[in-house]
């Protein structure tokens, strides 16, 4: 056993090639935590001119009608472990404003600098492990056993299934420890930085390793399985790139393809917002009525309907809006927890769905930050139907306490995790059975 | 001693009809066929199934998982076979620490084929297909084993290479090993060989000592079994 391990040591971090690709990995993953981190700072330094601005802002209005129509903005942050998945996450930077219109609107806004903030394309550590880590991993998985002679060299000296195994093995764990201590050694990095992780993230953070580690066996036996398919042959080459590019390309996007057209069952957001609008305005109307059949009607006489008006709103067309906004979002949820089941099917598609989770800017922040914003507004109509309402002019209040308009979206991992962990592993064992029994075949002719 | 009683071969157009053959302790029987013995040499190694008959190795028998009885030297098609990107100093320690190989045994028979130290430094991929099969004969020499099967290994080797690899055979012949040479090579045969035998179209046709062969117009024998 000790042997296998000193001579899979020799293999992989004696060859200059590997060390070649190792070091560019480790480089790139370095460049891009840095990267998130300076992102992360930048948008520490933003969220505080942010709170800076919607605390002079409120100071601005004059009145509570001027408070009740520009309202206040929503801040989205996501937990500090999103700088290692700042590209892989479903939001962008959004941002959303609570007033007293009938749309949620959520925002990403291009102004500034945000103009050359371009997302995207695996520029992230997460990223960087999942295209050039599961290369490396197929390609090792592919050079593992070298050739069917060598093989049946082997078998001379030593049972080939006590040669398979422990070769696998050992291979296998110097490279996971490559790639553990790749992503701890970042993270150590990262909180050198300054950056702090709660017990909770850290422990996150760990989880998501350890599955990262199993996607990376999961190539590497596959690249071992597709060069026992193939017997060893030199086109091989074209065996592995297809493989490669179908599991780390094409499953992905066939998924998210599939996602979006089981979204497109959703109701359109604007059919929503229009049905909303329509409740508003007939109640609107009604008041418009009431001053047309009353034109000379005293103030007092106005306002106090005004008034009524506005607590028959909150009895039945806002509960009615709010109902609506509600079940658009349970149907969105609908959505979400299919596709979420339904990337469990192969590893790299889950990888994708929790990379988006583990950063905060996941599917689930998404819900939570609609829910979070549904939950402000209806204390934001009721303060300032109160306010506007309990007397002539008073001076504007701010609604906003203790940083209320910073959404915090925590790091998650999804219920499904512990499924999405085995089903991975279980392809991988899958993957080692497989190509044992073939290469059985290829050593042993009958 | 190696006994190969019956043995009998089919697989697509290749065909063995039963062999009998008996080596005894400190002979060399080379086994000539003109279109090789890739199968035999796999059945012998107990990689494939006989159609028919037993191979009987003195301390052991052929079966999966490698043969305890008999060394095995096959001839090396391509060195890139062996590619494992460990040099070949880390793999004779993988040798042997993981299969036991006596390591003083593998220095010696380097030494006899005069490979070079900074050769151990090196990836297979980078020696000639000469320097690595010396490599690799001395790490198949390298176990203690009575018996010893050899496919075609000289095929193409320069004279040098093949001057010390008959020494090496020599050697363990006076060591009391029976050594059973498959080939096509009738001129190595006669140069080698304590018995030969010729087969054709899957038949032993013709065995004849050493001693025999040399009365023998060998381009003769040639032209009639390996033509």
């Amino acid at each position: 056993m000790f042997a296998f391990f000193c001579f899979e040591r020799r293999r992989i971090f004696g060859e200059k090639k590997n060390l070649i690709f190792l070091a560019f990995i480790s480089f790139l993953s370095a460049y891009f935590v840095w990267s998130g981190l300076n992102e992360y700072r930048q948008f520490q330094v933003e969220k505080k001119v942010f709170l800076k601005f919607e605390e002079e802002r409120v100071k601005q209005f004059a009145t509570y009608v001027q408070y009740g129509t520009f309202g206040f903005r929503l801040l989205f942050e996501a937990s500090p472990l999103n700088l290692f998945f700042a590209n892989s996450s479903i939001l962008q930077d959004v941002e959303s404003n609570v007033d007293g219109f009938e749309a949620i609107r959520v925002d990403s806004s291009f102004k500034g600098n945000k103009l050359f903030l371009k997302r995207g394309f695996f520029k992230d550590f997460a990223g960087i492990l999942f295209v050039f880590g599961s290369l490396f991993m197929l390609y090792l998985g592919n050079l593992a056993l070298a050739s069917q002679v060598y093989l049946r060299f082997m078998n001379g000296c030593m049972s080939l299934k006590k040669f398979y195994f422990l070769t696998t093995a050992a291979r296998l764990f110097w490279l996971d420890l490559f790639f553990l201590a790749l992503g701890m050694g970042m993270f150590l990095l990262v909180r050198l930085g300054g950056c702090v992780f709660s017990r909770g993230e850290t422990a996150i953070f760990l989880r998501y390793l350890f599955f990262l580690i199993l996607l990376l066996d999961f190539f590497y036996l596959l690249g071992q399985f597709t060069a026992v398919l193939a017997g060893f042959r030199r086109v091989f080459f074209l065996w592995f790139f297809i493989a490669w590019f179908l599991c780390v390309f094409l499953l992905p996007e066939m998924s998210r393809i599939s996602v979006f057209n089981e979204s497109r069952s959703l109701e359109s957001a604007e059919k929503v917002n229009l049905e909303k609008f329509r409740n508003l305005m007939a109640l609107e109307k009604k008041f418009r009525e009431y001053l047309k059949v009353n034109p000379t009607a005293p103030l007092d006489q106005v306002r106090e309907m005004q008034k009524r008006f506005a607590v028959q709103f909150i009895n039945s067309s806002y509960l009615v809006n709010t109902g609506l906004e509600t079940k658009y979002l349970r149907e969105v949820e609908r959505v979400i927890t299919g596709h979420e089941r339904q990337s469990i099917l192969f590893p790299t598609t889950y990888y994708q769905f929790i990379t988006g989770e583990v950063s905060g800017k996941g599917y689930y922040g998404y819900l939570d930050f609609m829910n979070y914003i549904m939950e402000l507004r209806n204390r934001f109509i009721q303060f300032y139907l109160k306010k506007r309402y309990e007397e002539p002019e008073p001076p504007v209040e701010p609604f906003v306490k203790n940083n209320e308009n910073i959404f915090r979206s925590p790091s998650r991992l999804p219920a499904t995790f512990p499924l999405g962990m085995l089903a991975t592993a279980l392809y991988g064992l899958a993957l080692f059975i497989l190509a044992f029994w073939r290469l059985q075949r290829l050593v042993f002719q009958p | 001693m190696i006994s190969i009683r019956g043995l009998g071969l089919e697989h697509g157009d290749t065909l063995l009809e039963p062999l009998s053959l008996d080596i005894a302790d400190g002979e060399i029987y080379f086994l000539l066929d003109r279109l090789g013995f890739d199968l035999l040499f796999q059945v012998l190694g107990g990689l494939r199934r006989a159609a028919a008959g037993e191979v009987l190795f003195a301390g052991g028998s052929a079966g999966n998982g490698g043969c305890q009885g008999a060394a095995f030297i096959n001839r090396i098609a391509d060195v890139a076979d062996f590619e494992t990107d460990a040099r070949i100093a880390d793999w004779i320690d993988f040798l042997c620490s993981a299969c036991g190989f006596d390591r003083e045994r593998i220095f010696k028979t380097l030494l006899v084929c005069n490979f070079h130290e900074r050769h151990l430094k090196k990836r297979a991929r980078e020696l000639t297909p000469e320097i690595f099969k010396q490599a690799y004969l001395a790490v198949s020499l390298a176990v203690d084993r009575p018996n010893l099967v050899i496919n075609d290994f000289i095929r193409g080797a320069d004279k040098s290479f093949e001057l010390k690899f008959n020494k090496l055979l020599l050697q363990m012949k006076a060591q009391g090993r029976a050594i059973l040479y498959l080939g096509s090579d009738i001129f190595y045969a006669s140069e080698i060989a304590d018995r030969v035998g010729f087969i054709k179209d899957g038949r032993l046709l013709f065995e004849a000592d050493a001693a025999d062969l040399k009365e023998m117009d060998i381009k003769d024998l040639y032209l009639k079994f390996l033509n």
